[in-house]
């Protein structure tokens, strides 16, 4: 599973460091290098709604706050299926 | 004309308890490869002294560049100065290095020590012959210049410096070409060279200087071209033809914005791969692109440079944190300020909806402002900078 996130100039001021920090805590908490793999990019259009985050080729928006439950919710149920 | 350009760096001390610096430097340029540096030691020190060399070197900067001849300027000197009521003179010594074409350098020198030529580390002796002017006699020199050539001009300050204190007759020309020497293969720019001779005078004075003491250091370096582009073209039928015209300068090539280097990168026909490491928590990560010498965020990144330069030109305090930072607004500093001599800078005016929302710092119009603040930064810097619209 690929997850981007992207680190252009309007997700980097809504909090793209926390987003990617907490990727990479959540996926060593979990031990899941080798299942998920994080990546950066630069825009992907979607500036209004930062911090833009694709799971595989699916857009989402994911403010540092709700991190850990988005997490939960697409990646690691989406793995359990 | 060949690729040769100058690095012109120089630093004063004032006598012990004096408010001005009786020793002045003024720099002119003459056309695009031509400039004339004058140092002015004026008589006494204090607010007299600091009149009659500014007046001094002002005149002969001035009359130089604009091509009158170095007889022309004495005399203007001679009828122009204010007669010091104490000694009765008008009076204040000088040196002019004027480097011609960037091929061979004039030094006129009269009563200042004399000019010091280190070539590859080593003191070079040059020719001089002896002018007559009015009382004066002048030393004037013409010689070819080449690569790291060196030339450093002095107040006699510097030479005075520890004389009855750790030299009985003061810092000797050949103990100061061996100091210099000392540094030749550090490579330091012209401006920390001169401050550290000075901050050596400081030293020998034992902190206390006799007497103003002024260093100029000019460095003969070749022209670095650099470029850097930042932000799409307005209309974006123009992207094309921006990424051709950046891409042909010659020179390293930065590339600064998301959206820019995504462009760039589909121009090249090579993939655009982000990092992930924050090496500084306030600066977005840079990335790669096969064929470009650095790829890094735009606004948020340049406007850290902007900090940087203000400070370079300012004390230059930042300089210790920034000579070996890997953050993307570090590695630009250093390209810039450092290796450049010539700078491109590609400004594309298109407006990023998303970066108009007020709650934003990274509006539009703060991205021009920035620009030209950094393009004015990098003038005061003596580089030359060419800055275009998209």
């Amino acid at each position: 599973m690929k997850l981007t996130v992207c680190i252009g100039s309007s997700c980097h001021l809504k909090g793209a460091r926390q987003v990617v920090e907490g990727f990479q805590a959540l996926i060593a908490e979990n031990h899941l290098e080798d299942k998920v793999e994080l990546t950066g990019t630069f825009c992907l259009g979607n500036c209004q709604n930062g911090v833009s985050v694709k799971v595989d080729d699916e857009l989402f928006s994911v403010q540092p706050e709700i991190c850990k439950s988005f997490f939960e919710e697409h990646i690691i149920a989406k793995l359990g299926d | 004309m060949n690729n040769l350009c100058t690095d012109i760096g120089y630093s004063s001390i004032n006598k012990s308890g004096e408010e001005l610096c009786g020793d002045h430097i003024d720099i002119a340029e003459q056309g695009e490869t031509s400039t004339v540096v004058v140092l002015a030691d004026g008589l006494g020190s204090g607010v007299k002294a600091s009149i009659l060399s500014t007046l001094t070197s002002k005149i002969i900067s001035t009359m130089l560049a604009a091509g009158l001849g170095i007889e022309d300027c004495v005399s203007t000197i001679a009828s122009t100065l204010p007669i010091c009521s104490m000694h009765k003179v008008a009076y204040s010594t000088f040196t002019i290095i004027h480097i011609v074409n960037g091929e061979e350098a004039e030094i006129i020198q009269y009563d200042n020590p004399n000019v010091i030529l280190l070539r590859d580390g080593k003191s070079v002796d040059y020719p001089t012959n002896t002018l007559h002017i009015g009382e004066k006699e002048i030393l004037r020199t013409k010689i070819p210049i080449y690569e790291n050539d060196l030339l450093i001009a002095m107040s006699d300050g510097v030479p005075h410096a520890g004389i009855g204190l750790s030299y009985n007759f003061g810092w000797q020309r050949s103990d100061i070409i061996d100091f210099l020497a000392t540094f030749f293969y550090a490579d330091f720019p012209a401006k920390t060279l001169s401050t550290v001779l000075l901050d050596e005078c400081v030293k020998l004075y034992e902190g206390k200087p006799g007497d103003d003491a002024t260093v100029c250091v000019v460095k003969i370096k070749k022209r670095v071209p650099m470029n850097l582009i930042i932000g799409p073209p307005s209309s974006p039928d123009d992207c094309d033809k921006m990424m051709s015209l950046f891409f042909s300068k010659e020179g390293k090539h930065i590339v600064c914005g998301g959206t820019t280097s995504t462009i760039a990168a589909g121009y090249l026909r090579k993939p655009l791969i982000p990092r992930l490491d924050y090496i500084d928590p306030d600066i977005p990560p840079t990335a790669e692109i096969e064929g470009v010498d650095l790829v890094t965020e735009g606004v948020i990144t340049i406007n850290k440079v902007l900090s940087y330069a203000k400070d370079y030109l300012r004390d230059n305090e930042g300089y210790r944190d920034r000579i070996y930072k890997r953050d993307g607004a570090s590695q630009i500093a250093r390209l810039l300020f450092e290796e450049a001599t010539d700078i491109n800078l590609f400004v594309g005016t298109a407006v990023n909806p998303a970066q108009q929302n007020p709650a934003l710092p990274i509006n539009f119009s703060i991205k021009m402002r920035l620009m030209e603040e950094l393009a004015d930064c990098l003038k005061k810097m003596g580089k030359k900078v060419k800055l275009s619209y998209f």
